[in-house]
């Protein structure tokens, strides 16, 4: 119902021959997505299973399976797992940021100070990712801030080595960077709550807490599962913070497909890469179906 | 919602423990890079906060000097203005026929989003392999290429929100008055989407210009300002590279803070 409306009052900007306008406008956008977005992803999968060629640094068209196997090799298996399981973590700590966050900006925020404070949280995503997580050494390394203070207030004796070049570091300079991924689609999901049924709630005597569990959460529980997902998708993906804050060998899957390439094997990075891609995909058709997430993220447009 | 707040009473100590959350995000977002900016005013070889008296921007003025540094951030430069100028456009165009879509809206809504979850590096691989492929040379074009893809969704979604704000009677209006479609688009859409353009662009050009992972495998022989200050970083930072952070943080703090102050001079 609600979608039938906005269709009706969405402005025909081309009004009259419906479809066709429509149509010829999405075709740039749509060409340059295929072109430079999805061309080069369904190259990665097809050559996946092509032979690499040491005669010419390339592939050649043989059907092969031979880097899956090398993909999911006993040295390199540890690898994914271990950047899905840093991934989980930064998108569990993210989450129990994002809905109390989320919350305090949709429930106890006026709305100036909620649209301050949503821009705040969402300005450091069109900043330098290298830069803040370059930043984080200076707070975490042996002569950082947090050593400093820690020492100078006699709590340790020795600076503490773990805080830098450690998964430590990693996660919390990926929680930081993906933060708005897990907050903006609470946001979005809070603003498609009517203020009468939280008044409801109230009128009819549940204090916060009960009003929060059994009305809110369960409204806004396909945003905190995307953001959850986000986090985690975009996570995946990380690569300067592991390259900057990680220790030493600690590698990621974009850094192994990077170290594969500088040995040029094409079809084994091919491999990674297609994995993590269905991985991912896997996870958005999961938000989509079970979520509606196409839904959640039309909400920008109203 | 309201202007005012959704609960306003008693909130059983939800109130004081989510703020909390709230500023323990914005701490871990916003310290880090407020202690970079400190610390780069410092004038000595060693890191660390000196008291504001003795401040210096002797690493500043470094920076004048660095040849490589500045080729870099001339070809970020260039790179993040032509993205720009070419997603802006696109987003809009995007965003315009997604308001008009019945049968694939959902469907074009996710391809259009979807680019912002694909790694960068692996849609850098897959571009460079296609870029061999066809015996395409490396150069800021295919950086550009990377980047459109990249910043679409950005520019998608900034669009959206600024057609939202325009009521559909403003258009039906002009059609009444004999405008044309195009007419009504170049005469009554566009100038009311002025400061929507000026944000997309804007937008843009900073997702461009820090943009790391998929100009890794699409530069040319002249490498972007990222991949300059990646260089850098790893290698015994001189305290230049601290300015220089410094100053790409002012920089696009400046450039989005500017574009909020336009909108909420404007809403006023």
């Amino acid at each position: 119902m609600a979608e039938a409306a906005q269709r009706v009052t969405a402005p025909r900007l081309f009004a009259g021959r419906i479809g066709r306008p429509a149509f010829l406008l999405a075709l740039p956008p749509l060409i340059v997505l295929a072109a430079f977005g999805a061309a080069p992803l369904l190259l990665i999968v097809v050559w996946s299973f092509w032979t690499f060629d040491p005669a010419t640094y390339w592939i050649k068209p043989d059907f092969t399976l031979v880097n899956y196997l090398g993909a999911l090799s006993p040295d390199r298996t540890p690898v994914l797992a271990r950047t899905a399981g840093l991934a989980l973590l930064t998108a569990a700590i993210s989450t129990a940021i994002a809905v109390p966050a989320a919350s305090a900006l949709c429930l106890f925020a006026r709305s100036r100070l909620r649209a301050l404070l949503l821009a705040l949280f969402t300005i450091p995503f069109f900043t330098s990712g290298l830069v803040r997580a370059f930043a984080w050494r200076l707070v975490l390394g042996r002569d950082g801030f947090i050593n400093q203070a820690l020492l100078a207030l006699g709590l340790i004796h020795a600076p503490l080595e773990w805080l830098l070049f450690s998964d430590f570091a990693v996660v919390v300079g990926m929680v930081a960077a993906d933060l708005p991924f897990a907050i903006v689609p609470i946001v979005l999901a809070y603003a498609g709550i009517e203020a009468s049924v939280l008044r409801a709630s109230e009128d009819l005597g549940a204090g916060f807490w009960t009003t929060f569990r059994r009305v809110v959460l369960p409204l806004i529980l396909p945003g905190v599962v995307s953001g959850f997902l986000f986090v985690f998708v975009v996570a995946i993906g990380a690569s300067s913070e592991v390259q900057l804050l990680g220790g030493a060998g600690v590698s990621s899957i974009s850094i192994m497909i990077n170290d594969v390439m500088r040995v040029v094997n094409f079809p084994l990075a091919f491999a990674i890469a297609t994995l993590v891609v269905v991985m991912l995909f896997l996870a958005l058709l999961f938000a989509q179906r079970l979520l509606g997430l196409s839904k959640l993220l039309s909400e920008l447009g109203s | 919602m309201s202007e005012a707040a959704a609960i306003g009473g008693r909130t059983q100590g939800a109130g004081p423990l989510f703020w909390a959350v709230t500023w323990l995000g914005l701490a871990i977002i916003y310290a880090p890079a407020l202690y970079l900016l400190l610390a780069s005013l410092n004038p000595g070889e060693q890191l660390g906060l000196v008291s504001p008296s003795a401040f210096s921007l002797v690493w500043y003025e470094a920076l004048l000097h660095d040849r490589r540094l500045l080729a870099a951030l001339q070809e970020s430069a260039w790179i993040g203005g032509a993205t720009a100028l070419v997603a802006a456009p696109l987003g809009l165009m995007a965003a315009m026929s997604y308001r008009q879509m019945r049968r694939w809206r959902d469907a074009f809504l996710l391809a259009v989003l979807l680019a912002m979850f694909i790694p960068g590096s692996i849609e850098g691989l897959g571009l460079s392999a296609l870029l061999k492929a066809t015996s395409i040379k490396s150069s800021w074009l295919t950086v550009v290429a990377g980047h459109l893809v990249w910043t679409l969704p950005f520019t998608f979604t900034v669009s959206l929100v600024g057609l939202a704000a325009i009521k559909p009677v403003t258009i039906a209006a002009a059609r009444d008055l004999g405008a044309g479609p195009f007419r009504a688009f170049v005469d009554v859409t566009l100038p009311l989407m002025r400061n929507s353009l000026i944000a997309s662009l804007l937008f843009a050009f900073l997702l461009s210009l820090n943009e790391f992972a998929r100009a890794y495998y699409l530069v040319g022989r002249q490498n972007t300002l990222p991949l300059h200050m990646f260089g850098a970083m790893n290698s015994g930072a001189s305290p230049t590279i601290y300015a220089f952070s410094g100053l790409v943080l002012i920089v696009s703090f400046a450039i989005i803070g500017g574009l909020l102050m336009r909108r909420a001079a404007a809403g006023r």
